[in-house]
């Protein structure tokens, strides 16, 4: 599987060394020089100086060749020609787009762009999330961030603690998913207690999880 | 000049141009002193200077790759968008902006690297590209003294 990362230097070198170790091949182009070098330091990373949203220097990146392509460069304008001269010009099967504003995720889509994510919309959630809410280990957003994934952990005195599950009144909009208790796993049922040092993994929709937070653990 | 010709049949008509550069400028002007309703994009306020004194027609400051920004300039009244910018991906991004989601009637684009044809071709955006223009009038003025040698 060939990938191309275009622009984007902190996150095209943290993606490079991932995708290289899962045996992905992988291409970097980047208009700056010294980010270049910095680049082919990574190990098995094929390089190529020059702007990518240019048809010749994506030609010498191996375009043609790529199964996927993606967008990381800061200008929307920029991203948005790269994938198009990707898919329309080198027949690449999918493509990927950073953006910045997130009130062009549509137009990409409408353009053909297959994946497209809003770097400071995801950013922003995730602090605010870890800023307001205590407790909470990790947070998933799944389908455009419409449904949320949280893992919630009980602390001792927490409203949820020794109390079933029906006992416990949550938004309509979030289930308990997974109750995950030392080294076991549990789907719960509604008879199933809840003990403090449980952590209960949360599906929830419509930004509920923040009300469903504070009815388990009470803040 | 068939720009110039297609814009005077209809003055009631509304031009955003995206760019204040001299091109952009200048064409804001020809359509202000014909009095036809026009407004100025551009991202840099300082811009606007070049812009006549006589201007009589609107300018907004902002981003044009942003959609909201393109919405106060009132592109979905528009007949005609011109998007000529400094950067050729916003002017390509602009021009899809104004084809694919306002569905402008006119829509012209200044491109600098005629290597990206393919992205624009099919969505009918009409471009104009200088050195293209160039390669032509040169090539023009070469053959004519040519002529005149030969003659």
């Amino acid at each position: 599987m060939q990938v191309l990362l275009i622009g984007g230097f902190d996150i095209a070198r943290t993606l490079a060394a991932s995708l290289l170790k899962r045996k992905y091949q992988v291409t970097a182009v980047h208009p700056d020089y010294d980010c270049c070098r910095q680049l082919a330091d990574i190990k098995g990373l094929q390089v190529i100086h020059g702007d990518g949203s240019k048809p010749f220097i994506l030609e010498e990146a191996g375009a043609r060749r790529t199964d996927i392509a993606i967008a990381l460069t800061d200008s929307d304008a920029d991203n948005l020609v790269i994938c198009e001269l990707c898919k329309k010009r080198f027949g690449v099967t999918k493509t990927v787009s950073v953006i910045k504003n997130a009130e062009n995720t549509a137009f990409f889509r409408q353009m053909g762009v297959d994946a497209v994510v809003c770097a400071t919309n995801t950013i922003t959630g995730i602090i605010e999330q870890l800023a307001f809410v205590h407790d909470m280990t990790a947070l998933v957003p799944v389908g455009d961030g419409r449904v949320s994934i949280a893992e919630v952990a009980i602390p001792e005195g927490a409203p949820a603690a020794n109390k079933k599950l029906w006992e416990i009144s949550l938004p309509r909009e979030v289930i308990v998913g997974c109750i995950l208790r030392k080294d076991q796993t549990l789907i719960p049922r509604g008879d199933t207690r809840i003990l403090a040092g449980d952590s209960l993994v949360l599906l929830s929709s419509a930004h509920q999880e923040t009300d469903a937070i504070r009815a388990l653990t009470g803040r | 000049m068939d720009f110039f010709k297609a814009a005077r049949r209809k003055d009631s008509g509304y031009t955003v141009i995206i760019g204040c550069g001299r091109l952009g400028a200048s064409l804001a002007n020809a359509i202000s002193d014909r009095e036809a309703s026009v407004m100025m994009v551009d991202r840099d306020e300082r811009a606007f200077r070049k812009l006549g004194t006589a201007y009589g027609g609107l300018t907004l400051t902002g981003d044009a790759t942003d959609i909201a920004v393109l919405r106060s300039a009132q592109i979905e009244r528009a007949d005609t968008v011109v998007s000529v910018t400094n950067d050729d991906n916003t002017n390509i991004m602009v021009a899809q902006i104004a084809r694919n989601v306002y569905h402008i009637p006119n829509v012209i684009c200044r491109l600098y690297d005629p290597e990206r044809e393919i992205v624009y071709k099919e969505f009918g955006i009409d471009t104009i590209c200088p050195t293209v223009l160039s390669t032509r009038e040169i090539d023009r003025l070469l053959g004519k003294s040519k002529e005149v040698k030969e003659a």
